[in-house]
Parts: C-alpha cells; structure tokens; sequence
C-alpha cells in the first residue's frame, strides 16, 4: 500500500499532463474544438428527450435534468470501464519502452471522463436553475456519492485492466454486460415507479450504478437523502476492488509486455 | 562507493505460458493447446563497473533486447536477479509516449515526466533537447507532421540529453541523416567519458563497440558465448559469423 501511495505521488504531474495532451489533442484538429464536449452531450439528451419524453411519455419531475444526470454518471463509467479492457494494449508505446504503473494509466483515463463529466454537470447546473430546482441541504450527498462512483469505477477497471491483457475477447464480453448494465440502471425511466415492487428496491441497492443514480437524482433534484448504509456497503466494496486490483497489477505487470 | 553498477546472477526469461487467452478459442477447442516454451535469456551472470562500458553483441534473436529490457525494469524475469545497486536506469529508446497530435515541445515534457524527470529539471533542459534535435520550426508543430527521421531525432535527442546513472542503448545509433549520426556519436562519446555513468550498448557495428566499449559480451541462444577484451571478443565473433 506504501508502494501506491508513493508511486501516485511520483507520477502524478505525468497523470496530469498526459490527461491534458490527450484532451488538448482530441480537440485540435476539429472545426467546433471544445464546443463538442458540450454539443455532444446535449445532443444525446435532445435524442433521449424526444424517444423517452415525448413518444413513450415519461412523466419525471424535471425530466430533461432526469436524464442528462443519468447520462453523465453513465457515460463516465462506461467509458472509463471500455477502455480500460485494452488500455495495456493501445498503450504499448509506453508500457514497452518503460516502467510505468499500470493503473496510472486508468488514472488518465479517469482524468479525461472525468473533465468531461464535470463539463455535463455543468450544464445540469444550467438546467436546474431554469427549473427552478429547490435546493436543499441533501445536495452535499452528491460529493460522497461521487466518491464512491470514482472507487468503483477504478476498482473494477483495474480488474478489467488485467484480465484485458490475457483474454483477447473480453472486451466482446464486457460491451455485453455494460449494454445490459445500461438499460437496467435507469438512465432515462425510474426504475422505483417503473418497475414491480420487490424487483425495483433489488436493482437499486444490488446494480451499484442505479443505486448511485438513483440517489444522485434524489439529492440533488428531489432534496432527499439518500441510504447511507447502502453507500457505505458499495464504497467498501469498491475500496476492497481497488486494493485487491492494485496488488494483482503489482504483482503481474511486468509479464503484460511479454503478451501484448 | 560501490564497485559494480550492475550485477546480473542466473538471470532466466522465458516466454512460457503467456500467450493471450481468448475465450472464443477455449470454447471452441477442447484439447488443450501445446503451450510453446521460448527461453529466450539462460542463466545469464555477469557485472559492470561503475562507469565502464558494456557491449553487447550477437545476432538478431539471440536475446540481446530481452535482457536490456529486464536491466530497464519492463520484464520481470522468471528466475534469477538483477542489482542495479540504486542505480537510475533509462533506456535509450524511440518514441516514449508520444502524443501525435501534439506538438514536439509539449511531447518533451511528456516523455520526460515518463521516464521519471520532475518538471523543473525538464523544463531548465528543454532549451539543450531542443537544440540538440534541430528541428527548427518544427518543434511547435504536431509531432504527427514529422518525417519518420525527425521523429526519432527527437526521441533520441529527450533520452540522451536526460541523463541517467545508467544508460542502456540499444541498437539506435543510426538515427537520423549523416549530421544527426556524427552529432549523436558525439553525445554518446560525451556521456560515455562521463566516468560516472555505466553504460550498457547493443549494436551490430563492430566499429561502434570496439571504439566504445571497455568490455564486450557476445550472446548466442540466450547464453554467454564469451565476454571480455572487445578486440579479442569481435575477433572470434567474426570469425564465427562467416
């Protein structure tokens, strides 16, 4: 653990920097440069609006802030879980020329989803103010909640990290459970209202990303607090991940240049 | 102060077991699948002083960049050890890192941050890699704008100019344009009188490592062939290589 921690230090102005290039060089030869990490957000949101809101008529409370939330949460940990399936492998430059640890580069990655996502919070920021959302004392959840989501994201991307260099399919199989994950943590319907009783409380306290959607929404738009028990279980589950993650990687990534 | 910067004791790699798995394959296949044992490095030992110059030679598949790789920390190897005594250890190689759509300067930094460099120190380099690649213009211009020559000339130019206790070189010499190749010559000759660096080369040319070396070990199947005074080493080499 000692080791980890001295080793985020040394490489965390690398992290950052890296993260920077990478955002800096997927804008740089775009006509719209920035503007697409907003555009491409909100014209998701506009097409989730019309299918959801408009042909099956949804009827949240402030709908469109409903899914764009939704959408932020899920889109970071999509992203950063996909890509970390063969984050070893599109890294190769690096991993094969020198020593780096390996989930420095989830880091990255996490870095970059994550500056995206901050950009859609904004923008839901935006949307409540139009709403006139009232504000309660519950919004403070939202920062152990997104602690949370950063440890589980990490944890098992770490796993996903491993395994990715060994099996050359997973990624095949992990596009499959995230596409089932999608649709059963409620980004665009209430799983609470939509579904029958004992199935809705058993997705949003067993799927752990409808479990923070659910009380993200509730905190920050319904001014209600969420289950603290339930946050304390998956923030220990995601740290037991992460620790077990780390010492896998530790203990393999000097075989991982031998396969890819 | 220590004699030796490096020692190496019955270093093995092999690349047994360790090809990618894939499920599709296991579900279709029911026999199990001969796993190919590759050694590529066999009980390998031997040590370099501080600040002497190692070189190594053999021919292609003889396990000369395994073994540069193990010494740089990126292979783990099966059994024996490597002791590098605290040493900080680079290896001189091509392309760490780079971002494309980045310019150069931006990627000297990246680099630098990943080979261990602290920004500082990067940065109060920086004028000294960027007149040693003499790209000209090109330095703030996108690394994927780059000739293949000029990409390397960069490469070559971050790891030389930052310098470790121990430098492994393997086989980039020849970069560049014939100025480019007598400049870094030049640099290589420069760090190498350094008497505090050890210096650790792989290279075909036998000019290059009877010039350099203070030592040169020949490698053939993984193995020590014979190691010592680089004249009389090349001598047989070539002998045995006709």
């Amino acid at each position: 653990m000692n080791r980890f921690i001295r080793d985020v230090k040394q490489y965390s102005k690398y992290t950052q920097h890296s993260a920077k290039a990478i955002l800096k060089s997927e804008v740089a030869n775009s006509y719209l440069n920035w503007l697409w990490w907003i555009l491409d957000p909100v014209c998701f949101m506009i097409i989730y609006y019309f299918i959801f809101g408009i042909v099956f008529g949804a009827k949240e409370k402030y709908f469109l802030a409903f899914i764009f939330i939704g959408l932020t949460i899920w889109d970071f940990f999509n992203k950063t879980v996909m890509q970390s399936v063969k984050i070893v492998k599109n890294n190769k430059s690096i991993v094969s020329k020198v020593y780096l640890p390996k989930y420095i580069l989830i880091f990255v990655k996490m870095l970059v989803n994550g500056f995206k996502m901050a950009i859609s919070f904004a923008i839901v920021v935006i949307l409540m103010i139009i709403y006139r959302v009232p504000l309660t004392v519950n919004i403070l959840h939202v920062v152990p909640l997104m602690l949370v989501l950063f440890v589980l994201t990490f944890g098992i991307s770490t796993f996903l990290l491993h395994f990715g260099v060994y099996v050359e399919d997973l990624s095949n199989v992990v596009t499959i459970v995230l596409r089932l994950m999608f649709y059963i943590t409620g980004i665009f319907y209430n799983i609470m209202t939509k579904l029958e009783a004992p199935y809705n409380l058993v997705i949003t306290r067993g799927n752990p990303m409808a479990f923070l959607l659910t009380s993200l929404r509730q905190a920050m738009l319904y001014g209600e607090a969420p289950d603290m028990i339930i946050l304390l279980i998956w923030l220990a589950f995601g740290l037991l991940l992460s620790v077990c993650g780390i010492r896998l990687i530790y203990k393999n990534e000097n075989s991982y240049v031998k396969v890819i | 102060m220590e004699k030796y910067a490096i020692e190496v004791k019955d270093l093995c790699i092999s690349y047994k077991n360790l090809k990618a798995y894939s499920i599709k394959k296991s579900l279709l296949r029911f026999k199990k699948t001969k796993v190919d044992e590759f050694e590529a490095v066999k009980n390998v030992s031997f040590a370099v002083e501080k600040g002497k110059i190692l070189g190594i030679i053999g021919k292609n598949g003889s396990g000369k960049s395994t073994m540069m790789k193990a010494l740089a920390g990126i292979f783990s190897p099966n059994s024996g050890t490597i002791d590098l005594k605290g040493n900080t250890i680079s290896l001189l190689s091509i392309g760490v890192g780079f971002e494309k759509e980045m310019t150069g300067r931006a990627n000297i930094l990246l680099s630098g941050m990943l080979l261990g460099f602290s920004e500082e120190f990067i940065r109060s380099k920086m004028d000294e890699i960027i007149k040693f690649a003499g790209l000209g213009h090109f330095i703030d211009m996108p690394v994927k704008t780059y000739s293949s020559g000029m990409y390397s000339k960069l490469a070559f130019s971050i790891t030389a100019t930052l310098e470790t206790d121990i430098v492994l070189i393997d086989e980039v010499l020849s970069v560049g344009d014939q100025r480019f190749k007598k400049k870094s010559y030049d640099k290589m000759k420069s760090l190498i009188s350094n008497h505090d660096r050890t210096v650790v080369i792989v290279s075909h040319s036998l000019s290059t490592l009877s010039e350099l070396c203070d030592e040169v070990m020949w490698m053939e199947d993984g193995e020590i062939k014979m190691i010592g005074d680089p004249d009389e080493v090349l001598e047989k080499y070539v002998e045995f290589m006709k």
